[in-house]
């Protein structure tokens, strides 16, 4: 399925479900997502990943509903509880079987997003190993001088921008000296298209959420 | 250095930069995220949730201080978060639709000076509104409408505390450095 319309779909119902008190459609949701997955032959390691994360924050959610709220709260904190669990299992259906070059070409070429961004964006996020690598550089460097730096220390935001600075400065050099023209027309060597069955399924989606809210037996 | 001219006003090296700290800032939350799980596995999750959520809203003011564009802090917010759910966050999809009403919420600061005050008028404002916005959103999607009206004022208060220190205070120390280190050339 096309990329852009993957990540609309999971936005889409997840804004919904955090307006919904349903927790069925949560459960139904997360069901689907996992045979969705499973479908796709994900690694298991990945999914074991994402059934361990989410249970801290839910618990928590789940349980400070649960001894704070008032009024529902019971059912509150049960619909919080599935509704971090959908959260999880949404976004790992896009974020386990797309890559953001995928999500990113389909923008330009199916929604027009200007090629400045698209670019610029891809090229930063080819920079994602060396940013970790740079936190830990930064961290390391300032020890060595006596100072331990915490998230909170305005330096480790300094230098991060700093580093930033000069690096976009170089990246965007270098993209330039090959050939790269902002805002000009671009030819594409891989074509991405929208097949009709993409938004098919999409509306189907969208609307197969409605209609099992309406019914779900308890809300 | 050459620059071709273009309506938003977006050149290529602003995009780069953009998403270069927009990815610094969604790595460093995502550390950040595994210290409020000590405090948000028990019952205290919503002081949790409320302490600390400053942290994830700096990208925006700051961004937008740093590039004094209309668009800025909402584009620099909502990029960590993406960045933030690739790095493989906790709160999975969920965290680009935080990443998006903590954007606006950020941004509605800066346009209400017309993007033509950048000082600390424009942060403080920032601040507010993203207070207001995100605590407005938690009472839906975070079942904060279940609390009593006390349990609200208190979150409230303790969230403004937390945006004011990390998006108010520690932007403007961050700034402060970057001022003094003349590299913006303003």
């Amino acid at each position: 399925m096309n990329a852009s319309i993957k990540i609309a779909v999971a936005l889409l119902i997840s804004l919904e479900i955090s307006f919904t008190k349903s927790i069925s459609l949560n459960i139904a949701l997360i069901i689907c997502a996992i045979i969705y997955l499973l479908f796709k032959r994900v690694n298991w390691k990945l999914m074991l990943y994402s059934i361990l994360l989410p249970i801290l924050p839910a618990f928590g959610s789940w349980s400070s509903l649960y001894f704070y709220g008032t009024g529902d709260h019971v059912h509150m904190a049960f619909v919080l509880l599935t509704r971090i669990f959908a959260y999880i299992w949404i976004g790992s259906c896009f974020t386990f079987t797309t890559n953001i070059d995928d999500l990113l070409k389909s923008l330009e070429q199916n929604f027009r997003l200007p090629n400045t961004f698209v670019y610029g964006v891809l090229a930063a996020f080819n920079f994602l190993p060396r940013i970790a690598q740079e936190v830990k550089t930064i961290r390391l460097a300032a020890r060595m001088r006596g100072e331990v730096l915490h998230f909170y220390s305005p330096q480790i935001f300094f230098k991060a921008i700093l580093t930033s600075f000069n690096w976009s400065n170089n990246l965007a050099q270098a993209m330039r000296s090959h050939g790269f023209a902002e805002g000009k027309r671009r030819t594409h060597y891989h074509i991405i298209k929208i097949p009709k069955w993409n938004w098919l399924v999409a509306a189907s989606i969208l609307i197969a959420v409605q209609v099992f809210l309406f019914m779900s037996p308890f809300h | 250095m050459q620059a071709t001219k273009q309506s938003s006003g977006w050149h290529l090296r602003d995009v780069i930069m953009l998403t270069l700290i927009a990815i610094f800032f969604g790595f460093i939350f995502w550390v950040w995220a595994f210290a409020y799980d000590a405090v948000a596995a028990t019952p205290l999750k919503p002081f949790a949730n409320d302490i600390t959520l400053g942290a994830w809203i700096m990208a925006g003011p700051l961004a937008g201080y740093l590039l004094r564009k209309a668009g800025a802090s909402f584009l620099g917010e909502f990029l960590a978060a993406f960045a933030e759910m690739i790095i493989g966050s906790q709160w999975g999809v969920s965290t680009l639709l935080s990443g998006l009403i903590q954007g606006i919420g950020g941004e509605l600061g800066f346009a209400l000076t017309g993007y033509k005050v950048w000082n600390g008028l424009s942060l403080v404002l920032s601040t507010l509104t993203s207070t207001i916005v995100t605590f407005g959103y938690d009472l839906y999607a975070n079942g904060y409408a279940s609390y009593s009206f006390g349990m609200l004022v208190t979150l409230f208060i303790i969230r403004f505390i937390s945006i004011g220190f990390f998006g108010g205070v520690l932007v403007a120390a961050i700034t402060k450095l970057i001022d003094k280190s003349g590299i913006l050339n303003r």
